[in-house]
């Protein structure tokens, strides 16, 4: 057979591109998965559906920023809703069938807790929004919180009722459940601590409607001031129901109560003589990264963003630069995240604890008056 | 004594609509044989007819409540042929299994419909209040004790006053004897799923100002409404009354006036109590078999 020059080189050409699509597959290789367990579907996905478009959005800035040193992030989702069996079910599911590289986990404490054995058998790092103290108090080595512990809030609430409000005799509110009962006894101790007497503490279910018995109560009892901790609907329907029954005291909420799934509910006037403790304060007067992230959020999913969905955008983030530098070797992965100090995400600074507690700044904000548009009082920063 | 008329009347709002979600389940119950435990959910449904027809319609306030209620009427003439036609002749288990099922699909397809999301549904008092011996009573409270006040009328006209109500009471105590006297039984007994749905819608209507409007409110109706029934009598229609006033008032009290953090233990304990000493609730008739 007789090859002519012609042939020759086309066969080399030829040869020379397929290796340099092969070389390319390998660079690119297969996605690296990661697997986030987050509520969809039940009451509790009024957040949730937050995280899954801001891990989406973060997904999609990842890969197209070059992804991992040229490989691809996927996403897997599976849906917790608001059981922590579901939760523990979703996440074996994907540890068996996924084995993803990470985990994200849901914003809610219970379901962290019932998860984090499982996850401790797993041994891949995982990330998680929940903030009540016990879950990093547990001391598993491979969870790590992108949010402010319940604490941590809760101080911030102290202060701005003590600072910003100058409440004399406060009441506190809380809705029954870990997170509730740990930041209503933080807020007791603190206030205890300062020399400020509490007038009363009042809880209330997670499936509650009316509220007026307890805030009836707190203000027989002499209180000048409110603190409540509460989750998104709950919250707004309280600041509701303290309208209607004629209530002029300062109410003080936690971050919940201002998310925009919550002050959708709400009118201007609900707001009035109402501050808030949020994660972090965001409006495109912010500037920079935080008006990038909320108009980008805003346009491609149609809501405004919230500090929860933000979160996990910026832990996604802190996670692909773990990747990026340590590998996908989860111990690796696990000590550099374990070391990160002052990494500066949008909405927070970055540095971990031995207890996987990575966040201690919040927002102290207020409606404007006559609008449902948050502006900052202060920020807090409990370093 | 400013707090204790406020309570009261919160008590009464939020009893009167347990009572309006009791009284569906009684006449589901009495006429079927049927523990409809989708109840909350159909009292779910109403609130979200009122969202789709004030909010997204936006139609002024008597067409969107007549188009929500009609909505509302047309969802139990459906449930009628699709859920409870097929499965009449299977067991009541499967009838009960079915309308679980059946709550479980509502509650998602309103999720898929709708979204996560909350919404606010107006009420044409909004924001409008009465003092009243030193308390400040929202209209709505107010309007939602007086509706209920007069559905319940309505209600005892029509078992009492028409050959419908009549006819349904016959079917009720027993559907063989009502069809050999000539009654339509068939389209009486789709007269009271639709019947049920209405006030379901009433009740919907009226809770999602108190409440706002959310995909999973059906399954603490649902729970409330049956405790309602279990302490005023199973079947009762008075029963349901009193029992659904009688769980509103003891929430709202007792949170006040013994502890906010036991009180479903109250409304529950309640129930308990009466299932153990008095099953047959306050209204119910004992029943006994002979031997």
């Amino acid at each position: 057979m007789k090859i002519t020059r012609k042939a020759g080189l086309g066969v080399t050409i030829g040869a020379a591109m397929l290796s340099f699509v092969s070389v390319a597959q390998a660079q690119q290789g297969s996605p690296i998965l990661i697997g986030a367990t987050v509520p969809m579907t039940g009451p509790l996905s009024l957040t949730g559906k937050q995280y899954q478009n801001s891990l989406s959005m973060a997904e999609e800035d990842i890969n197209k920023a070059g992804g991992i040193n040229g490989r691809h992030i996927k996403i897997v989702f599976e849906d917790t809703q608001a059981s922590n069996g579901t939760a523990v079910n979703a996440f074996v599911k994907l540890a068996q069938e996924t084995k993803p590289a990470f985990f994200f986990l849901s914003s809610y404490s219970t379901q962290n807790l019932a998860t984090a054995p499982e996850l401790s058998k797993v041994q891949v790092p995982a990330m998680y929004a929940g903030g009540a103290d016990v879950v990093a108090d547990k001391g598993n080595e491979w969870m790590f919180r992108i949010r402010p512990a319940d604490s941590v809030s809760a101080e911030g609430m102290v202060k701005a009722a003590v600072d910003v409000i100058k409440a004399k005799k406060p009441g506190i509110l809380y809705i029954q459940n870990d997170f509730g009962q740990g930041g209503a006894q933080t807020a007791a101790k603190r206030f205890e601590a300062a020399g400020i007497a509490v007038a009363g503490m009042e809880a209330y279910g997670q499936n509650d409607k009316d509220f007026s018995a307890q805030l009836l109560s707190l203000r027989n009892k002499g209180a000048d001031a409110i603190l409540i901790f509460n989750y998104p609907q709950d919250g707004a329907l309280v600041l509701r129901q303290a309208k209607q029954l004629g209530f002029k005291m300062p109410l003080v909420t936690s971050s919940a109560a201002l998310v925009p799934a919550a002050t959708q509910l709400l009118s201007p006037s609900d707001l009035e003589g109402v501050w808030g403790v949020v994660d972090a304060f965001m409006d495109v007067s912010v500037g920079g990264r935080m008006k990038d992230y909320v108009e980008r959020f805003k346009s491609k999913f149609g809501v405004d963003p919230d500090p929860y969905g933000l979160a996990y955008y910026d832990g996604a983030m802190l996670m692909a630069d773990g990747m990026r530098k340590a590998g996908t070797d989860p111990k690796a992965l696990r000590e550099w995240l374990s070391s990160v100090k002052g990494w500066q995400g949008i909405g927070h600074v970055y540095s971990y604890d031995n207890k996987g507690n990575g966040v201690r700044d919040l927002a102290v904000v207020k409606a404007k008056p006559g609008t449902k548009t948050l502006e900052l009082v202060q920020p807090v920063s409990l370093n | 004594m400013a707090d204790f008329v406020q309570l009261i009347i919160n008590g009464l709002a939020i009893g009167s609509v347990y009572a309006l979600a009791a009284i569906g389940f009684v006449i589901v119950y009495s006429a079927t044989g049927v523990v409809n435990f989708a109840a909350g959910q159909f009292v779910m449904f109403g609130t979200f007819a009122g969202v789709a027809t004030l909010v997204n319609a936006q139609l002024p306030w008597p067409f969107a409540y007549g188009a929500a209620l009609l909505i509302m009427a047309l969802f139990g003439a459906l449930f009628f042929v699709s859920v409870y036609l097929p499965l009449r002749r299977g067991s009541i288990v499967t009838i009960i299994i079915g309308t679980v099922a059946v709550s479980i699909t509502m509650q998602n397809a309103a999720l898929l419909s709708f979204g996560s999301w909350p919404f606010r549904l107006p009420s044409p008092v909004e924001d409008s209040a009465v003092s009243l011996g030193g308390a400040i009573i929202s209209l709505h409270a107010l309007a939602v004790v007086a509706v209920t006040a007069v559905m319940v009328a309505g209600l005892w006209l029509l078992f009492n006053r028409t050959s419908v109500g009549v006819g349904m009471r016959a079917v009720a105590q027993d559907v063989q004897a009502a069809r050999l006297m000539g009654l339509k039984v068939n389209r009486l007994l789709a007269f009271s799923w639709i019947l049920a749905a209405v006030l379901a819608g009433v009740a919907g209507l009226m809770l999602g100002p108190m409440w706002f409007a959310d995909v999973n409110m059906g399954d603490p109706i649902a729970l409330k409404a049956f405790a309602a029934t279990i302490i005023g009598g199973f079947g009762s229609l008075p029963g349901a009354i009193v029992g659904g006033l009688f769980v509103g008032l003891s929430e709202v009290l007792g949170a006040s006036y013994v502890s906010s953090a036991y009180k479903d233990l109250i409304s529950f304990g309640i129930m308990i109590a009466f299932l153990l000493v008095r099953p047959q609730g306050v209204f119910g008739e004992k029943i006994q078999d002979r031997g």
